[in-house]
């Protein structure tokens, strides 16, 4: 049983890359790419809370759920791709011969977080994607982990070339790995630093005891454990134990009761490392009528201070100076809902932030510019990137539907923002010379970018006739392309604003 | 053949030449004219009318040749939006190659939208590997800065390297309208072999592209004018702007090609700027009576 859960956590953790690797251009992947996040029942209470809206896809969330009415917190030991790295990284880096910690003086942290998680969705206030490990894990692939992987193989590649004879075959493997586990065209992230360090202080944890995160942080497994408590597949101990204590030094989520027979139902993830090493047999996994189980330390004090924590964090965040008018920069994907509803429901996964890292590479983390609710949530940042004309794929890959999905026609309607001229930087009003970049790679078939032939004084004072471009505000739907584009150094001479943008109203 | 072979060669029958008494058949019917013109047939059968009358693409390609085909791909466009070459033309070509004993071809662009869509949406990417050739996607770190020794403002610049490694270049553009450059042909196409931040081309465009093609040289132009964008070029995306012309011309000389092609827009060479630049930098002749031209109208 200790293999297959091994197999089974190997499995998903695999299933996890290769959707992260289905989710670029074509996007014809059957399975939708966004499936972890899709199943993660606290991700649904949160937006179905926060945005006052019921899933469309809250069924897998609801089979988990009930399954772990059954067998118990089973995700967290079997699929969690976090909870997988976290005892890859425990069994690789911790030193074997540590003794185990108990911790059960911090396990009701994770109760709080659930708490505050819960209190801000009814507040509507969208807390769970910082703290949820999917989402979490998620973000970390596509800012993090696979940067840096595409760093050093690009690296790697780059120091052979150097050597002339392997020159030849690294660029033609170079090309063959392209589009499968190279991407076309490498793309750097914002916020990878701030998310990395996030990831590592999570994984440094398990020097203090194993799955440090799993015990005591993450909300999602107390969610899970709740719903474990009354399981009714769990740990039985026989009466040949001859009270040896291997397995509760051994278990991971200190989930076994000083009397080795007992188990603390919300806590054990069934990973069956207690049947693996037990010398006599003793303890099996099956299906009782007992409803015993220890008792765990969380109590009402505390959950109400959660709860107060939790509201008066909603509290600053909302009297923060945040006036959407005051947010013009602030660029939203095509089919991104008003911007409350958009604050509640997006969970900051970064799937959009991913298929787009693979298209136009505008999408981006925002900082604070829409405000401390909006960190991490996507922004176009056309000077990186543009938004490609012909996909739609950001709004499919969304998970919560923060970013409606809409057929591509549609789609190249919405007006995102607007473009405007810099006319102390770009060329033809500046400097009085012919440029036409914007205008080329406008890609409305009616161009929203003119031109007006005028008379003019070029930079050095000689009278010339030159074509001024200018927007046609009614046809400008804000990709940003013209700004990517603007052979402008330094600031460019177009930039883009929210101006007039259309957003999602159900 | 290898280019150098090839150039031993011809000049050595050009010497040859300069000592028979009679050089009347260099301009009698039966040579091979300046450029051709075929007009009315298929994609396939005007390419392979006007390379046939080109004195078919042996003269262009020898057994074991790299052969690199500048077709543009650079828009996600569909073919119909004539923002991008047939994918017809450019599989006939790649045919011809291959026939003529090309080792290799290649067919790639850098991009302006998203490589992988303009690749498939434009068809290219799929009718090209169909005929034969190797079509690969750009990859930064082949562009390598070299020296433009003829260049006036572009000294030195970002060139793919399978450009510079390449036996033979055959440029296919598409004829199109564009905002600045009047039109946008053969010579502006060869900007898809450029690294860099390519926008600043854009100002003095019309010595800067004569500056590229003193650097990179087409041993044959295909002007693929089967469908013309006619205006809110060189990007295009209205039907309206596209017109069905069912013309392809072919030629050697870079100048005269492009002159010839403004001339399907109604456009007079003489006017054109980087044609002139070009003309008095030596690399062509754009008055099209100077040249032998021949027409050919295909029955369908």
């Amino acid at each position: 049983m200790q293999l297959a859960r091994r197999i089974s956590q190997i499995v998903f953790l695999l299933f996890f890359f290769v959707l992260f690797f289905l989710a670029t251009y074509p996007l014809t992947s059957k399975i939708p790419v966004d499936f972890f996040l899709r199943m993660d029942p606290l991700l649904g209470l949160s937006s179905t809370l926060a945005g006052r809206a019921l899933f469309i896809k809250i069924i897998p969330p609801l089979v988990l759920l009930l399954l772990s009415l059954v067998v118990g917190r089973f995700f967290c030991g079997w699929i969690c791709p976090m909870g997988t790295t976290i005892d890859g990284f425990d069994n690789t880096v911790r030193t074997k011969k540590k003794k185990e910690k108990t911790s059960n003086h911090l396990k009701w942290i994770k109760f709080s977080i659930l708490v505050v998680v819960v209190v801000a969705a009814l507040m509507s206030v969208q807390l769970a994607g910082f703290v949820d490990p999917i989402p979490l894990f998620t973000r970390t692939v596509v800012t993090v982990l696979y940067p840096l992987f595409v760093w050093a193989i690009d690296g790697f590649m780059g120091f052979m070339m150097s050597i002339s004879f392997l020159e030849e075959p690294i660029f033609r493997l170079n090309e063959s790995l392209r589009g499968i586990i190279l991407p076309i065209n490498i793309s750097y992230f914002r916020q990878s630093v701030f998310i990395a360090i996030i990831f590592i202080v999570i994984l440094g944890l398990g020097y203090y005891h194993r799955r440090f995160w799993c015990r005591n942080l993450c909300p999602l497994g107390a969610l899970l454990g709740i719903f474990s408590k009354f399981r009714w597949y769990r740990r039985r101990v026989s009466d040949a134990c001859t009270d040896c204590g291997v397995c509760r030094k051994i278990c991971r989520m200190d989930a076994i009761a000083p009397d080795f027979r007992n188990t603390d139902q919300v806590e054990c993830i069934s990973c069956m490392d207690c049947i693996a090493v037990c010398p006599v047999n003793a303890v099996s996994f099956g299906f009782t009528k007992s409803r015993e189980s220890v008792k765990v330390d969380y109590n009402r004090r505390r959950l109400l201070t959660a709860g107060t924590t939790g509201l008066f964090t909603i509290g600053l965040l909302k009297i923060g100076f945040s006036k959407p008018s005051l947010k013009g920069k602030v660029v939203r994907p095509p089919g991104a809902f008003e911007e409350p509803v958009f604050l509640d429901r997006c969970i900051r996964c970064g799937e959009c932030i991913r298929v787009c890292s693979t298209s136009g590479v505008g999408l981006q983390y925002a900082t604070l510019e829409s405000g401390w609710e909006g960190i991490w949530t996507p922004i176009l940042l056309p000077k990186v990137g543009y938004c490609e004309y012909n996909c739609n794929m950001c709004g499919q890959v969304c998970p919560t539907g923060a970013i409606k999905s809409i057929p591509l026609e549609e789609r190249q309607k919405i007006k995102m923002g607007t473009a405007h001229f810099d006319k102390t930087r770009c060329i033809p009003w500046y400097y009085g010379e012919n440029c036409m970049v914007c205008e080329e790679h406008c890609p409305l078939p009616d161009k929203a970018i003119k031109f007006r032939e005028e008379e003019t004084v070029t930079i050095d004072g000689k009278e010339t006739t030159v074509l001024l471009p200018y927007v046609d505000e009614s046809l400008c739907i804000g990709c940003g392309i013209c700004v990517n584009r603007c052979p402008v150094e330094g600031e460019r001479g177009i930039f883009l604003t929210n101006a007039d943008e259309e957003r999602w109203i159900d | 053949m290898k280019r150098r072979d090839f150039l031993k060669t011809s000049v050595y029958a050009a010497t040859a030449m300069t000592f028979l008494p009679d050089k009347s058949f260099l301009h009698g019917q039966s040579t091979i004219p300046d450029l051709v013109v075929v007009k009315d047939g298929t994609p396939e059968s005007m390419v392979r009318k006007a390379v046939e009358e080109l004195g078919g693409m042996s003269r262009f390609v020898s057994r074991g040749d790299v052969v690199v085909l500048k077709a543009n791909i650079s828009w996600d466009r569909a073919p119909a939006q004539a923002a991008t070459t047939n994918p017809d033309v450019v599989a006939e070509v790649v045919r011809l190659c291959i026939d003529a004993g090309a080792k290799k071809v290649k067919v790639f662009d850098r991009t302006l939208n998203e490589p992988r869509r303009c690749y498939k949406r434009s068809g290219i990417e799929k009718a090209a590997k169909e005929a034969g050739a190797e079509v690969q996607h750009i990859l930064e770190r082949k562009f390598k800065k070299v020296k433009f020794p003829n260049g006036e403002l572009i000294k030195s610049w970002e060139l793919y390297r399978d450009v510079l490694e390449a036996d033979r270049i055959i440029n296919i553009p598409i004829a199109k309208h564009h905002s600045i450059g009047g039109i946008s042909l053969g010579m502006k196409n060869f900007m898809g072999f450029l690294g860099g931040n390519r926008g600043k081309f854009h100002r003095d465009f019309d010595v800067k592209i004569v500056d590229l093609n003193t650097k990179v040289k087409a041993d044959l132009t295909i002007l693929d004018a089967y469908r013309m964008l006619l205006r809110n070029g060189p990007s295009g995306g209205n039907l309206a702007d596209v017109e069905l012309k069912k013309i392809v011309v072919a030629g050697i000389d870079p100048v005269a090609m492009d002159s010839y092609g403004a001339t399907l827009f109604g456009l007079q060479a003489g006017r054109i700027q980087f044609m002139q630049n070009a003309y008095q930098r030596g690399l062509g002749q754009f008055d099209l009576t100077k040249l032998s031209i021949k027409t050919f109208t295909l029955v369908s």
